[in-house]
């Protein structure tokens, strides 16, 4: 696992937040709410977009050609795997996983990567809104297994304590480890992370996640642009490239 | 499903002013509802952030004073 790949992981998860934010925009219990998850979608997907584009002056691009063809080549929690059926679990998603996401962004920017230092700093301001929004909707109280299940993919998201992520600490490349980030996190949310104990032998530290599994078909053959194909005249499909 | 109720007791409104430039007062762009000022925030930047704002304020509407309204002139 290099940062490379960290960012990897990073502009993922905000490309799928993005857009499951994106399907409450009309299903949230408020015209305000909507609004906040149509919003927020945008601001993460393109927040996602970039860090695809720091990828490339990290000097190393870990995207390989499989992103095209297995949507389990992305490096996204299984929290996003399937679209939600519950306000809890975009709640959940909003106020424990985005914020993880903004810690672990904050933790880059206050690194030694100059690349990271400099474009990542827009996206903490507007994930102000998220944290927000999210830690105000959750403190008016969701259902526990949502919540659980947002504070363990979190904390397996950080990465195993004597990991590479603990070691792109001390090198200085992050300003905190998988422990000060989850405490981080914690101080942020004004509560404590419930008792998680995770099999690190299971854990993948390029997807950053325990399960197997991946985001469901549609969603992937949106990712790809197919599903735009569907609704394409017939003679869209004959004309030569220009 | 868990039930929310958006207009309850407790939900409140908030006044949202904005400004383009240093020298332009503040004015009203709009309101929101929501049950506390961090929520209504939010969604004030989220409904009102068309425009590229150097300034954004909410306001309890319970909060203003009025000094006469329509009618009372």
């Amino acid at each position: 696992m290099s940062l490379s790949d960290l960012v990897l992981s990073i502009a993922d998860n905000k490309q799928m937040l993005g857009l499951r934010y994106a399907e409450w925009a009309t299903r949230a219990p408020s015209l305000e709410a909507d609004i906040a998850a149509a919003a927020m979608g945008l601001d993460d997907l393109g927040h996602s977009r970039v860090l695809y584009g720091c990828l490339e002056p990290l000097g190393a691009d870990p995207r390989g050609p499989q992103r095209e063809s297995d949507p389990a080549s992305l490096s996204n929690l299984a929290y996003f795997d399937e679209p939600w059926t519950e306000w809890s679990q975009f709640v959940a998603a909003n106020a424990i996983l985005d914020t993880a996401f903004t810690t672990m962004i904050e933790a880059c920017a206050g690194g030694s990567v100059e690349v990271l230092q400099h474009r990542l700093r827009k996206m903490l301001m507007e994930e102000r809104y998220h944290f927000l929004h999210g830690r105000s909707w959750l403190r008016s109280g969701i259902d526990s297994s949502p919540l659980d299940r947002a504070w363990r993919e979190a904390i397996e998201w950080f990465g195993p304590p004597d990991g590479e992520t603990a070691t792109l600490h001390r090198d200085g490349k992050l300003s905190m480890g998988p422990a000060e980030l989850r405490a981080r996190l914690e101080e942020q949310l004004e509560m404590k992370a419930p008792r998680v104990a995770v099999e690190w032998t299971a854990w993948d530290p390029v997807r950053r996640r325990s399960s197997p599994g991946a985001i469901d078909q549609h969603t992937f053959a949106m990712l790809r642009g197919l599903e735009e194909k569907k609704y394409a005249p017939p003679s869209a499909a004959k004309q030569p490239a220009s | 499903m868990t039930k929310y109720q958006r207009v309850s007791g407790d939900a409140i409104e908030y006044e949202v002013f904005a400004r383009k430039t240093r020298v332009e007062p503040l004015h009203q762009v709009g309101s929101v509802v929501a049950p506390d000022a961090d929520l209504a925030m939010a969604y004030a930047r989220a409904t009102y952030d068309e425009e590229r704002w150097v300034e954004m304020a909410i306001v309890r509407k319970d909060d203003l004073i009025h000094l006469w309204s329509p009618g009372e002139a």
